[in-house]
């Protein structure tokens, strides 16, 4: 059963922007990485499924109910990380959580609690003053604190450090166990990879591609780049049979599928002084796997 | 179609304007109260009769002895217009427009609140304070003559004459609060919610003045409260109170509507 769909949607804002013939869905209880590049359209078609915007052609559906006309119904188990987090002057984050609660008549609960201490959050202060990261975990508070049924995260975690994120992608998963239904925008690989079942990528307001994981695990290509002792020994390795991304001074750039043995019985034969993985953004990663397709 | 909370914030938001407003409210009323002499006339009346055409613009011409003329020729013709009106421009962009232009309106729509809901509570803040500033004046004003002139003002009166007041400033608050529900951006709220009733101002001002220049008292809407009008009980004077109050009842319905029904870049 599908929780939300994406109907045909088109809105031009002109010169190419904005979302065309866009049609999706998001099944129950699934984690829907949503991607592309900035500026695709991903933010506008989370602004449809919100109920910002109405659609010129085409509409959104979330739980049966119209997006547009529907949104306030919608909005009661919904719960949304916005792109970009602008919150009321002057209120500090209590204030700010406990608006929130208050606004959408949720009772207390222990969840605001547990959230901030998942997030080691002290949220007493000014959100004026707070740091991008504080402020987005005040957001993702917000958005968790009334335990939604549907999520629609807008990259969630950006301006949220190494170990914040990993935390976030442990509440995802949890969320995810509970069975909760999750669009989220994301740039980062490790997100998508260990909370998404499928993936959809959009690209000057068209969907240009839309799989599971799984199967974009199993074609990924990765890259590697072994530096040699000199020029010369770069070159040869070079030559092996491999697939050569390129060769700057001692640093063989290879790209690599399953066969990661014959790179390492290679790299035995030749002086290696180092290996590194250089970390390939989601959408190249994507593009790599449907052939580079515009 | 009412939320508490936001309604509660929005007061929160609202009552160090209006504090500050009722101050200078004071502050006027008590001075120019005090001026008033039953027997000789005023200071003030001195002034009119130096400088005809300054004070007539402002509005400042009794047209009776009694200190209910006064208290509408020199407070009702300006002050009781001025403050009220910045109170509701002030209020009208920061409900609306303001959080739409830096994007914590997706806070108050992203939640099981209806968007009329959202405008329709914002409407009654702006309300709210234009009826507790006149509320206040009214009362303020009352009390002030009781104290240094004991019988000398007609209470009926002067509260129907607030009456008139308050259907203009809801008719203001009405032209601020659509321009804050139709622009995104607060510098055309703003512009907007001003301009118009600076300019309808202006022109009242104008045709106060000059002879020449009266006819334009048909191109502002300040021409429908007639304070004089409305102590002396002109039916034209009360008729133009039930057309500013049914005009601003029209204002905020279109506004509310417009809100609901726009797309929201946030």
């Amino acid at each position: 059963m599908s929780v939300m769909e994406i109907d045909n949607l088109t809105r031009d804002y002109g010169k190419g922007r904005g979302v065309f013939d866009l049609s999706f869905s998001v099944e129950k209880g699934e984690v829907f990485g949503f991607l592309g590049p900035n500026g695709a359209g991903k933010t506008t078609t989370i602004r449809h499924l919100m109920g910002f915007i109405k659609p010129k052609k085409g509409g959104c559906i979330i739980g049966g109910k119209d997006c547009w006309r529907d949104s306030a119904a919608i909005q009661k188990t919904l719960g949304y990380i916005p792109g970009e987090i602008a919150f009321f002057d002057d209120m500090t984050g209590t204030d700010f959580l406990n608006f929130t609660m208050k606004y959408r008549g949720t009772k207390a609960n222990g969840r605001v609690k547990e959230l901030l201490d998942r997030f080691e959050l002290d949220p007493r202060g000014k959100i004026k003053k707070m740091s991008k990261g504080m402020k987005q975990k005040v957001g993702i508070i917000a958005a968790f604190a009334h335990d939604p049924e549907i999520l629609i995260l807008d990259e969630p975690t950006s301006g949220l450090d190494p170990l914040m994120q990993n935390r976030f992608i442990e509440l995802i998963i949890e969320e995810k166990a509970k069975g909760k239904t999750i669009l989220m925008s994301s740039h980062m690989f490790e997100e998508v990879e260990r909370t998404c079942h499928r993936v959809a990528i959009i690209k000057d307001g068209r969907l240009v591609a839309m799989d599971s994981v799984d199967a974009l695990k199993a074609a990924q290509v990765k890259k590697y780049v072994i530096t040699l002792e000199s020029a010369k020994d770069a070159t040869e390795f070079a030559k092996e049979s491999l697939t050569v991304a390129g060769v700057v001074q001692n640093h063989v750039t290879v790209t690599v599928g399953s066969n990661i043995r014959e790179l390492i019985a290679l790299m035995n034969r030749y002086p290696v002084i180092n290996i590194s993985a250089p970390s390939q953004n989601l959408e190249e990663i994507f593009m790599q796997y449907y052939g580079g397709s515009k | 179609m009412f939320n508490f909370t936001l309604y509660k914030r929005g007061m929160q938001g609202s009552w160090k304007m209006l504090l500050i407003f009722a101050a200078v409210l004071t502050m006027y009323f008590t001075i120019i109260i005090s001026m008033f002499d039953p027997a000789l006339g005023s200071v003030l009346n001195e002034f009119a009769e130096a400088m005809p055409e300054l004070m007539a613009m402002v509005g400042m011409t009794p047209s009776s002895t009694t200190m209910l003329g006064f208290m509408s020729a020199y407070l009702y013709g300006f002050i009781m217009l001025i403050f009220p009106m910045i109170f509701s421009i002030l209020s009208a962009n920061k409900l609306i427009a303001r959080h739409v232009d830096n994007g914590s309106m997706t806070y108050l729509l992203a939640a099981p609140v209806k968007r009329r809901t959202v405008a329709f509570t914002q409407m009654k803040v702006i309300a709210s304070g234009i009826f507790a500033l006149t509320a206040y004046a009214t009362i303020m004003g009352i009390i002030a003559c009781e104290l240094s002139f004991p019988g000398e003002l007609e209470i009926g009166k002067f509260i129907l004459l607030n009456l008139g007041a308050l259907c203009l400033q809801l008719f203001i608050g009405g032209i601020c609060f659509l321009c804050s529900c139709i622009f995104n951006d607060t510098k055309y709220s703003i512009g907007f919610g001003a301009g118009i009733p600076a300019l309808a101002f202006i022109i009242q001002m104008m045709a106060n003045a000059g002879a020449e220049l009266e006819n334009a008292k048909y191109a502002t809407f300040f021409t429908l409260f007639n304070p004089d009008g409305i102590t002396a009980g002109e039916t034209g004077a009360i008729w133009g109170m039930v057309t500013l109050f049914v005009g601003a009842m029209v204002l905020f319905i279109s506004a509310i509507t417009i809100f609901n029904k726009k797309d929201l870049h946030i």
